[in-house]
Formats: C-alpha cells, sequence, structure tokens
C-alpha cells in the first residue's frame, strides 16, 4: 500500500471526506464530481488518491437525505489554501458534509473494498475463536475435574500405607532392637 | 467449595484489563474514523462512548477513540443518539 509523503516542502497531504446526495440523475452525478475535483483543481492540488465508497445508507438523515455517495480524497496541497477550498466545498450545493483531516506520520492508504474484504475473512475467524474459547473452557473444566479425582486418590493411598507400616510390627521390634544395640556399642 | 462460589460470583477486577488498543500488534499509533468495524464495539446501544472503566482502554487511546467517533458521528456514520 502507498505511503504518504509530500513531495513539495509547502505542500502537505490532506485526506477529504465528501459526502454527496444519492439519488441524482448520473449526469448530474458526474458533474458534481467535477465540480468537487475543480474546487481543488483551481488552488494546485495534486491528486494523490482517490477511494469512491459508493452510495451508503447514513446513520441519521441529514437535510432529509437517508442515503449518500461517499468519497475520500487524498490531495497533496498547500495548507494556506485550504481554506477556499473549504469555504467552496461549505457552499457547493451537492455537498452534504465534507471533513479534512491531516493523517499521521506513516499512514497507509487502504482502500474500502479491501478493508471490507478483509474484514469479511476477520469475522468467520472472530467466530471461529468463540468456539475454540467455548471447547478451550470445557477442556479446562475436565482437566479441573480429573485433577480433582487424582488429588482424591492420592490422599486416600496416602492414607493406606501408613497402615501397612502399623500393621508390620515385627520389623518395627527389630528395628528398635538393632538401634538399641547400635546405641551399646557407641556408648 | 464455598470459597469457590463466591469467586465466581464476584466481578472481575477492573484493574486486570487490558486495553485492547495496546495489546494488538503492539499498540496501535492512530484510531481512524473510517474503520467502522474497530469503533463499534466502543459505543453502545443509545450512541454513547463506552466508559474507559468498562472497556478497559488506556487513557491515550480513549482519547484517540474519541476523536475517531466524533469525526465519524459528524460524516454519520455512527449515530449520534439512538
Amino acid at each position: 500500500m502507498p505511503e504518504l509523503i509530500a513531495t513539495g516542502e509547502d505542500t502537505r497531504i490532506y485526506e477529504c471526506a465528501i459526502l454527496t446526495t444519492y439519488p441524482l440523475p448520473q449526469k448530474d452525478e458526474a458533474a458534481l464530481v467535477k465540480e468537487v475535483e475543480g474546487y481543488f483543481e483551481e488552488v494546485g492540488a495534486k491528486l494523490v488518491s482517490k477511494d469512491a465508497w459508493g452510495r451508503r445508507g447514513l446513520a441519521y438523515p441529514i437535510k432529509g437525505i437517508k442515503e449518500a455517495n461517499i468519497t475520500i480524497y487524498y490531495y497533496e496541497m498547500d495548507p494556506l489554501k485550504l481554506k477556499e477550498v473549504d469555504q467552496s466545498l461549505k457552499i457547493a450545493k451537492g455537498v452534504l458534509r465534507h471533513l479534512f483531516v491531516k493523517p499521521p506520520k506513516h499512514y497507509q492508504v487502504v482502500k474500502y473494498s479491501d478493508a471490507y474484504e478483509q474484514w469479511l475473512k476477520e469475522r468467520e475467524s472472530v467466530d471461529q475463536k468463540r468456539t475454540r474459547e467455548k471447547q478451550a473452557a470445557l477442556e479446562e473444566k475436565v482437566a479441573a475435574k480429573a485433577r480433582r479425582k487424582v488429588q482424591m486418590k492420592s490422599t486416600e493411598k496416602k492414607a493406606e500405607p501408613k497402615a501397612v507400616e502399623k500393621m508390620s510390627g515385627e520389623e518395627v521390634t527389630k528395628s528398635i532392637d538393632k538401634l538399641i544395640t547400635d546405641d551399646l556399642d557407641s556408648l | 467449595m464455598a470459597q469457590q462460589q463466591k469467586s465466581s460470583q464476584r466481578r472481575s477486577d477492573p484493574r486486570l484489563k487490558k486495553c485492547p488498543f495496546c495489546t494488538a500488534g503492539g499498540g496501535a499509533k492512530y484510531i481512524d474514523y473510517k474503520d467502522y468495524p474497530t469503533i463499534k464495539p466502543f459505543v453502545d446501544y443509545f450512541g454513547n462512548i463506552m466508559k474507559r472503566y468498562y472497556t478497559g482502554v488506556c487513557l491515550k487511546h480513549q482519547k484517540m477513540l474519541r476523536t475517531a467517533i466524533e469525526r465519524a458521528r459528524f460524516l454519520a456514520f455512527l449515530a449520534y443518539r439512538k
């Protein structure tokens, strides 16, 4: 993906999002695009890249319009002339909203269609993740149960050998005898 | 067993939550207002920005998120109010 780097000294790259009214005859639509691009050309801006999102529903109606054509331009231009473009876009008839943003350093332009495709792929993986997490939780539960069982068994086992030691009284007496004899020898 | 039941009923410690923007890919430097799927989970049903306490976002990224959401609202990608 192309990285945005301004070529001139006095110029800067701006990202401009423009919403235009959607239900328009094709002729008018083409004219509107020309008009908008004309404002930038008047000022001597250079088009770096353009991303047309196309028709999209709006989250809330603007001037009673519920759908808009969205395009995002990346223009390299003089910061002093930004105001002129801003003013003319405000006055332009077909433009519902526009927003200028200075993209941050090392900003990479990603086309909307590509981003959408990637999102579709990732979305599937999100579902898989959920199932994986569920499975992991289940396995953990089973493992915890098994561990508890093992613990119970081990405690039982520990209890048993002690009893065996107690039972073998003869061996104990023998060992005691040995100890006593050792003590006598040492004395 | 009684202790286990108590711990399951208790809410998890909010300090243990980690910032989703810091953890993914070594920290996000910029949150894009055009990126709907990343912004969306931080806006509640009514269109309000979620509090940091609930989402676990760090202050630096919460500020970035706020500007991104406000820009998205202006361009009608997100609703101001449901």
